[in-house]
């Protein structure tokens, strides 16, 4: 019993830590005495644990697949690889909220608790292995951003934002509950061995009922990641919240989602069963949708936050087609898309910070000329955009490549053609703004005060793997590869 | 010498970080490091064509490194007689270029970057032999030429750039499942990547399911490779984005945009569409060859209402291009070999004309033939800039293909050639040449001829820069008008090894 609880502990290493980083962090905030003063030292304290807990999530790498805690958690190097991604997009937001304007300086830590705690739950969800850790891991990850989004306590916006990520929430998660519930009801347990060990035999009312709960079971995910048609909450979440929530929201959230999508799809679903076919099928035409929706809309967006909104929902349409093929080659794209997306994010969104900060406005007119003022940050600024529109010499496009490539492999060819129609609906957009960018005439000569030193570094430095990794992208594939070892 | 394509590819990227590295300030600097990357490129180039073998089909001066390995995907570079013609022009349109941009003074750094970046992509779609090279070098080959069009343009540069944009890229997503598809239908392996072990008609029995459709592997692809090169030619109805792009790019950007990237269109063709479907090619040979009839016809009509003379230069473009697709769609061997021939001289002579309106326009900042008020805009150039109508008769006979100068010999073997398999369409398309030749003379009336127009009055002559960079173009055409054997034995080989896998089907 002891040994089956603490035995396991050296594997839940990073999460400890993550754990010990967010009770630390309350105390820390609670000592400070001048309630605007600016956290320095607590933000580089949070940096250097989270930096421990992706050393020790890198040293996990190559551990064999392990089930701990009476089957709860699985760690194995895909959910390694997904924590990975999604500490160094909370490392990324936390880094942006120190300087950003938009978090308030007397919130300042607090963001990095809720960011820490979020991440936790984020780590939770991507190592699932029962339907209740499972739930437990959507419900932390959910909670603490409803607090982030309405972080701007006086606005109405962020607020309205608050309101609308719980309203939504709350009712899906209630949704993927009552799924899981009757689950249980059906098959008798909630370890996703026994499930899928009795699965076969299910047949007649049973097997409807199995599927309805499968179905409202994936709303609460579909939520999560903003899938069509639950993505309603999306653009007002990200535009109602601060910069560094929306680039924190647009990354750890989504990346917990679709791990959890990946895993729950290839544990439940063996081909050839009749849950694959309709499971499959479902997914297919959801990731049609969320891609062309989130596309088209983000045509007509004069909100740079809200373009990268609809934008990540195009993106998640996209990634989510590497569940349809149900192979590890569709595994290790979405994988290795995901950590492109990451870098790609995580810069669109610091040199909107920034600039947003600067005038107060996030519209495409604080863009505008920027070539002139900044060109290095115009210049990766632009970059960024051809690479999220998945123009090649940049790594965006060896991310669309793969998936393009799994899909094909199947000879979904209808699939094919719809994400290829909405790559030239995304380049559009992205090249509206690097238009502005580049083309126009700037209003006036000053500088912009965000673009300090240190955060040009670091956005260089987040440039280099969106160069790097659309050339020479064999290690990063092999290293996304290794993470699929979970599947049978 | 395996390493020459390596340098020819490489130089002028090494040329742009030295560019990069110039301050600001130093124009001229600027100007002299492109300047002596374009020429170092231009005498490699002659290099490769006295060292080119033109006895064999096979790929020459190859370069084969691994690049990815999970995918077989290889940094693998060679050419053939086609692409020996095509690396040449592009060399020498390149350096020609860079010194009528000698007059540009915005953002020079920037200019002269962007266009040894463009060089050098361009030259990679040349090279690659490996799909995936090939899409990379043709999709970054957008990067610059967007902003080239979209920096230094005209008054519409913005829309121009983005239309110009989106098209190709549309053209080429297709492009791009159909590269992926064919990886698959050849199992994976090594050559998956490699474009010359996919030719010779290996996809003529497959099938693909497309939304509970069943169509012919041969067919569908082809149609999609078709759609990416169709765009880039442009045939009709495809060339909506030509006459945009080229009124609004700079005169050098224009000059690259008409003399090598619509060649990248039918090189496509040639290299990829053609011996990989050659079922579907030769099936399709008639839509083909009717679109390229339209393209001859419209864009020579369209040409013909102009007002504006680089819109008219741009609509011949799509007309000689439509020659183009004439002669590939007659897949014999006078037609092929006139397409080729065809590819460079318009190459050559279009970029004398969109030299010689880049010339007129820094003098005179306007392009109306007749104003929107309905004045005259020019007139009478004729008395007034002796040379610069010399240069012009040259450049526009060679354009309207008259015998003797370059035009009309790959004209004359295009017509040879289609006239053995569509007859109708000959005699319609030659109605398209003498539509050419009365647009162009039109022109030349109301600009050279006529009373002077008191505006041009203050106008010089060409200076000796101008002359000096007009000089080579001027030799080719009329050089190559009267003895084309250099060229046609270089692609001799390669031309004949399509035409005899095309016969085949």
């Amino acid at each position: 019993m002891i040994d089956q609880l603490f035995g396991f502990l050296s594997y839940y290493v990073p999460e400890i830590i993550s754990i010990v980083l967010m009770t630390t962090l309350l105390v820390a905030e609670a000592g400070v005495k001048d309630e605007h003063a600016p956290r320095t030292k607590i933000h580089v304290y949070t940096q250097l644990m989270l930096g421990v807990v992706l050393v020790c999530l890198m040293l996990n790498l190559g551990a064999k697949p392990l089930h701990i805690f009476y089957n709860a958690v699985t760690i194995d190097p895909f959910s390694t690889l997904v924590k990975i991604i999604m500490t160094v997009g909370t490392m990324g937001a936390v880094f942006l909220s120190h300087t950003s304007k938009d978090i308030y300086s007397n919130l300042k830590s607090e963001f990095s608790i809720m960011a820490v705690g979020v991440l936790i739950g984020g780590m939770l969800l991507a190592s699932a292995n029962n339907m209740l850790t499972l739930y437990l891991g959507i419900e932390t990850l959910s909670i603490l951003s409803y607090v982030l989004s309405s972080f701007k306590r006086d606005e109405s916006a962020s607020t309205e934002a608050g309101m609308k990520y719980a309203l939504y929430g709350g009712l899906s998660a209630g949704v993927a509950l009552f799924g899981i519930s009757h689950l249980y009801g059906v098959l008798g347990s909630i370890q996703f061995v026994d499930m899928v060990a009795k699965l076969p035999g299910i047949e007649g009312v049973n097997l409807a009922i199995v599927m309805i709960s499968f179905l409202m079971f994936f709303v609460g995910i579909g939520y999560k990641i903003s899938l069509f048609p639950f993505h309603m909450w999306t653009p007002d979440v990200y535009q109602g919240s601060p910069i560094p929530v929306t680039s924190f929201f647009a990354i750890v959230p989504k990346m917990a989602g679709v791990a959890s999508l990946v895993r729950v799809s290839f544990v439940f679903v063996q081909e050839g069963s009749p849950l694959a076919i309709s499971w499959i099928g479902l997914i297919l035409v959801i990731a049609a949708m969320t891609m062309t929706v989130g596309n088209v809309t983000a045509i007509g967006q004069t909100s740079v936050k809200r373009l990268l909104a609809f934008s990540s929902i195009g993106h998640v349409g996209m990634m989510i087609l590497g569940v349809v093929v149900m192979n590890e080659a569709g595994v290790q794209a979405i994988l290795f898309y995901g950590i492109v997306y990451l870098f790609m994010t995580l810069i669109a969104f610091y040199i909107t910070s920034h600039l947003s900060d600067m005038y107060g406005t996030d519209s495409y007119d604080v863009f505008r000329g920027l070539i002139y003022k900044h060109p290095v940050m115009a210049i990766i600024m632009a970059s960024v955009l051809f690479s999220l529109a998945g123009m090649p010499p940049f790594s965006g496009f060896i991310a669309k490549f793969n998936i393009f490539s799994v899909i094909i492999q199947k000879k979904h060819y209808g699939i094919a053609l719809v994400a290829a129609i909405n790559s030239v609906i995304a380049l559009y957009y992205y090249m509206k703004l690097a238009k502005t960018m580049i083309f126009g005439t700037p209003q006036g000569e000053e500088k912009v005060l965000g673009f300090t030193t240190l955060n040009q570094t670091v956005i260089i430095a987040l440039f280099i793997p969106v160069i790097f990794l659309g050339i020479f992208w064999d290690s990063a594939m092999a290293l996304a590869g290794n993470a699929t070892l979970f599947i049978k | 010498m395996n390493g020459i394509l390596n340098w020819i590819l490489w130089l002028p990227i090494i040329g742009m970080i030295g560019v990069i590295l110039t301050p600001k300030a130093k124009e001229s600097v600027i100007k002299f490091v492109t300047l002596l990357t374009t020429s170092i490129t231009l005498i490699l180039s002659v290099l490769l064509y006295l060292k080119f073998d033109t006895s064999t089909a096979d790929m020459q001066f190859v370069v084969k490194i691994p690049w990815i390995e999970q995918f077989h995907i290889n940094y693998f570079l060679g050419i053939d007689g086609i692409t020996m013609l095509m690396t040449f022009l592009n060399a020498l349109l390149f350096f020609i270029c860079t010194l009528s941009s000698w007059t540009i003074h915005k953002n020079v750094k920037a200019y002269f970057a962007l266009l040894l970046m463009l060089q050098s992509t361009v030259f990679g779609v040349f090279f690659a032999l490996d799909f995936f090279l090939f899409y990379v070098y043709w999709e970054v080959m957008l990067l610059p030429m967007f902003f080239l069009i979209g920096i230094w343009g005209g008054e519409n540069r913005e829309y121009a750039a983005i239309k110009f944009f989106l098209y190709t890229f549309f053209g080429s997503i297709f492009m791009l499942v159909g590269i992926i598809a064919l990886y698959y239908a050849t199992g994976k392996g090594v050559d998956s990547f490699n474009i010359l072990a996919h030719q010779g008609g290996k996809f003529t029995e497959l099938t693909v399911n497309v939304f509970g459709k069943t169509f012919s592997f041969e067919h569908l692809f082809f149609w999609f490779m078709f759609l990416g090169f169709a765009i880039k030619v442009p045939v009709f109805p495809f060339h909506t984005w030509l006459p945009h792009a080229h009124v609004q790019a700079p005169t050098a950007v224009s000059v690259i945009l008409a003399g090598v990237l619509l060649k990248m269109g039918t090189y496509g063709f040639l290299r990829i569409a053609f011996p990989i479907f050659p079922m579907a090619a030769v099936e399709s040979s008639t839509i083909i060859a009717v679109l390229g009839l339209i393209s001859v016809i419209y864009g020579a009509f369209c040409a013909m209402a102009q007002d504006d003379v680089k819109k008219l230069v741009a609509y011949s473009s799509v007309s000689h291009m439509g020659f183009v697709m004439l002669g590939l769609a007659a897949m014999t061997t006078q037609g092929m070999n006139g397409a080729v021939l065809q590819m460079f001289n318009h190459g050559t002579s279009t970029a004398m004309m969109f030299l010689l309106i880049g010339i007129l326009y820094e003098r005179s900042h306007h392009r109306w033939i007749v104003k929107p008020d309905g004045s005259k805009g020019y007139g009478g150039l004729s008395t007034k800039l002796p040379k610069y109508t010399t240069v012009f008769i040259i450049g526009m006979f060679a354009s309207l293909g008259l015998p003797g100068l370059s035009g009309f010999i790959s004209e004359a073997l295009i017509f040879l050639g289609i006239y053995q398999r569509f007859t109708t369409i000959t005699v319609i398309a030659v109605v398209g040449l003498l539509i050419g030749a009365a647009y162009l003379l039109w022109m030349f009336k109301r600009m050279f001829f006529g009373e002077v127009n008191p505006e041009t009055e203050e106008y010089d002559d060409m200076n000796a820069r101008e002359v000096f960079y007009m000089l080579p173009l001027c030799v080719a055409v009329i050089v190559f008008g009267i003895y084309p054997s250099p060229l046609l034995n270089v692609m001799k080989a390669s031309v004949g090894q399509l035409v005899d896998l095309l016969a085949k089907f």
